[in-house]
């Protein structure tokens, strides 16, 4: 009996304990969202950002009397406690024939940081780090400070107006290079580099992060025809998710018959946001690229066969399976702001006469106008992060002409596009040299989260806004 | 009173108008239905072919991504369940309503970040430094909900004041610091813990003593990656049911003298388990879908294995790899659009069950009596 009792209590007490614990978890699993959510954003706008920040170079002298110079890029400690090795970026590809070496910290006698060594970018070959002896242009040779400050005056033109040149560098282990001025992209000397020096430097990198091609196969070089492609293809998107969205949320709405078979519609299209958008992209890929870009090649392009003009992947098509895609998203924003609208506001128009389309037209859209808008940004925002369905229609790693030029139609919609997100996923995945891509591949991540995010929040501030003032109206 | 300005005779164009505007929009609203319908009819026409062929190949082939998926899907939902409904549980019942406006829209701002994003990091950024440091990641793994209960206790022990700087109706915010300096401790703990009782490598020790291989991307890293990507719509959705209970079922529990976790274990979770059960299912379909997160953090290696550090190859990735190279109206071809269809049919069905339980659900909050 007094055990019975005994039990009880302790497994009251143990009941008691696990319920003070319990809320505790609770918080801590909020608390583990929050914090994953912040690494991630955090990492993404360090890394991303701090990759245009001018890195300061290490003069390194190993024990073994071999100097080295680089950008000190990590370090790593080996397993069974057998020391740590730092990873050097040290260029010269040419020269050297590798970009990167593992040094053992132990083997290094001396690190410095001297304030002469230079990091050229260059178009073949990629960087080169170590010292500039001399410029000679036709018959004229300077030297020391006066050729960097000539190089540096040379690169600040065009490059079309630069003399041709030659410059003489030096390795820090003294083996000497010839580096025509033709190949030089920028100079850096980030050593000697002021703060606000390295600020206008970074601000420089940004820029030609977001307005120039890519280059060194994605590896190095900007995003800009990624955007560009982005862009388009989600404009075209909404200008064809759009007006299907608003009507089949009207016809639902307002129009058809508010039945079982009506309900079962809209519980379909609100299941269709859930199917895996790589199942629209199978389809975009059978209906759309196979089945009607084919038949078009068939009755239009058929002197072309069989290199297919609409039936391979394109911009067109891949507009059109985004569309399709987000076309839940706007229908059902669309349908909840018509929801919304009290039902009198409706029958006081019909009462005074108006007929079902001035009904529609007068009243109930610009009243639904914000939700539809919440709609078509939250489908842009969702349409420019995805990749899956793009790979199977019309997605290119590098594609060699943009979707817009000067060229009759001007707007070219069987052609290839860049995408930021395939742009990541490629530059990532299938690089030669990945570990070279990565900082590019943080800074396209950054872009593309930050794009993402601003959409999705203005979605929710419009959303906001629009309840508040419904709620002031009702 | 104003005249009447439209003249008689207008009045027939603008019935005419009305008309053929009703006429357009219907027709436009049904296009739109069919064209949702075209892409269900599509997968099932695509797949007879393979009905004639009747090869047991082609199943031979499936299985293993089929396992995959699972697999993947599984470990995601391993992660995600528990910290989502943690979290929900949390945010619907003890957090502050101010702080819960900001937290909420945050914690679904997650769902926005990129499939290619999550993929990147977890393939590349953090499948090797798993891979250097498993023994820390796994203790991680055990370590952090042990602290959290160690918060709580140390909690109970503290002063009024203190107590009362921190209140449990924060704790989501600054139990942030606490997480990461225990993660801080984790890291510098583990080598030594490594050191001292696993033999200085715990890779090593997993090869040799139950023949376990590690894969750089294997099923650990994909469920934390998807895992972060499905705990959002799970969250979401099961706060919404936890938060629609009707508030006095609640206050009669708690009235009744159950404490606030009673009365959500018992009364609340009673209420609204259909409401968390279909945010499960939900979040099961995208674990189920998601291709670019499996694609970049899973190696891409069609195995039957169960062990978490090996890879796995699921169906949407082996579609969106293999149906571009694929020649239309080959074996491979029909085989990838079955997959295709399997995953329709499969995240179809989930979503419209979890769709007519939370509707159900909704109708019997109403009958409750709740006000929301």
């Amino acid at each position: 009996m007094t055990s019975g009792a005994a039990n009880t209590a302790s497994r009251h007490a143990r009941f008691h304990w696990l319920n003070t614990v319990w809320p505790w978890l609770c918080a801590a699993s909020v608390a583990l969202s929050l914090l994953m959510l912040g690494a991630l954003l955090a990492l993404l706008l360090a890394r991303g950002l701090g990759h245009f920040w001018p890195a300061a170079l290490e003069e390194v002298t190993l024990r073994s009397g071999e100097t080295l110079a680089g950008e000190a890029v990590r370090e790593v400690a080996l397993p069974q406690q057998a020391g740590t090795e730092q990873l050097y970026f040290t260029g010269n590809q040419d020269i050297e024939g590798v970009r990167w070496r593992w040094v053992a910290v132990e083997e290094i006698a001396e690190r410095a940081q001297p304030d002469d060594l230079i990091r050229l970018e260059r178009s073949p070959w990629g960087d080169f780090i170590g010292r500039l002896v001399a410029i000679e242009e036709n018959d004229q040779r300077l030297e020391g400070d006066a050729a960097w400050q000539r190089l540096t005056t040379l690169l600040a033109l065009p490059a079309s107006q630069r003399q041709a040149s030659d410059l003489l560098l030096t390795t820090v282990d003294g083996q000497p290079l010839r580096q025509p001025l033709a190949n030089v992209i920028s100079a850096q000397m980030p050593n000697a580099m002021a703060w606000w020096q390295k600020a206008h430097a970074w601000g420089e990198g940004v820029w030609r992060f977001l307005s120039e091609g890519p280059r060194a196969a994605n590896t190095h070089g900007g995003v800009w025809p990624a955007i560009f492609g982005t862009v388009l293809m989600v404009i075209l998107m909404s200008v064809i998710v759009t007006p299907f969205g608003v009507l089949a949320a009207i016809y639902l709405n307002e129009i058809a018959h508010q039945g079982r078979l009506t309900r079962l519609v809209r519980i379909g299209v609100r299941n269709l946001a859930g199917v895996p958008s790589i199942v629209y992209g199978v389809f975009g890929l059978g209906v759309f690229v196979y089945g009607i870009g084919g038949s078009l090649d068939e009755w239009f392009f058929s002197d072309t066969l069989p290199s297919p003009t609409f039936g391979t992947g394109g911009l067109l098509w891949a507009s059109l399976t985004l569309a399709l895609l987000t076309l839940p998203v706007v229908i059902v924003a669309t349908e909840e702001g018509l929801a919304r609208i009290p039902e009198a506001q409706r029958e006081g128009a019909v009462a005074l006469g108006a007929t079902r389309l001035e009904m529609l037209t007068r009243i109930v859209l610009p009243m639904a106008a914000p939700a539809m808008l919440t709609g078509v940004i939250l489908a842009i925002a969702r349409a420019a992060g995805e990749v899956a369905p793009l790979m199977l229609v019309g997605v290119a790693k590098l594609a060699p002409q943009m979707p817009i030029d000067g060229e009759f139609p001007y707007l070219h919609l069987e052609r290839k596009f860049m995408h930021l997100g395939y742009h990541l996923f490629d530059t990532a995945f299938h690089g030669e040299d990945v570990q070279a891509a990565i900082p590019q591949v943080y800074a396209t991540a950054l872009l593309l989260v930050l794009i993402v995010l601003v959409l999705n929040l203005t979605a929710i501030f419009l959303r906001h806004y629009l309840r508040r003032q419904r709620g002031n109206e009702c | 009173m104003t005249p009447p300005r439209l003249t008689s005779s207008r009045q027939p164009l603008r019935l005419l108008q009305d008309r053929v505007a009703t006429g357009l929009i219907t027709a436009g609203g049904v296009g739109v239905l069919l064209a949702i319908l075209a892409i269900g009819i599509f997968l099932v026409w695509e797949t007879l072919p393979l009905l004639a062929i009747g090869d047991t190949l082609a199943l031979a082939k499936l299985s293993p991504l089929a396992w995959g998926t699972l697999k993947a899907a599984l470990a995601a939902l391993l992660f995600a369940i528990p910290v989502a409904l943690g979290a929900a549980a949390y945010s619907a019942m003890f957090m502050s309503a101010s702080l819960r406006a900001r937290i909420k829209p945050a914690l679904e701002m997650m769902e926005a970040i990129p499939g290619v994003v999550v993929g990147f990091i977890a393939g590349l950024i953090l499948a090797p430094w798993v891979e250097r440091h498993l023994a820390s990641a796994l203790l991680m793994i055990v370590w952090l909900p042990l602290s959290a209960a160690l918060a709580g206790c140390l909690w109970q022990l503290a002063k009024t004041r203190l107590r009362r700087r921190l209140p449990l109706s924060w704790a989501g915010v600054w139990l942030v610091p606490w997480l990461a300096l225990m993660v801080t401790i984790v890291l510098w703990l583990a080598p030594w813990i490594e050191q001292q009782w696993l033999g200085g490598d715990l890779r090593q020790l997993l090869d040799e003593r139950f023949g376990m291989d590690y894969a750089t991307r294997n099923a650990l890293i994909v469920g934390i990656a998807m895992g972060f990507a499905v705990i959002p719509s799970i969250y979401s959705l099961a706060e919404d049911a936890l938060a629609d209970v009707p508030t006095t079922l609640i206050e009669g529990a708690q009235a009744l003298g159950a404490s606030r976790w009673q009365a959500l274990w018992k009364v609340a979770l009673a209420a609204a388990g259909p409401g968390v059960f279909s945010a499960v299912m939900i979040g099961a379909g995208r674990a189920v879908g998601e291709t670019m997160i499996v694609l970049m953090a899973s190696g891409n290696t069609a195995l039957f294995s169960a062990s978490p550090f090996e890879g796995m190859r699921s169906m949407a990735a082996a579609i969106a790899i293999e149906l571009p190279e694929a020649s239309p109206g080959g074996l491979t071809y029909h085989l990838l659009i079955l997959a295709a269809l399997v995953l329709f049919i499969f995240t179809f069905l989930v979503n419209t069950l979890a769709e007519v339980v939370r509707q159900r659900l909704r109708r019997r909050y109403r009958q409750m009596g709740g006000t929301s």
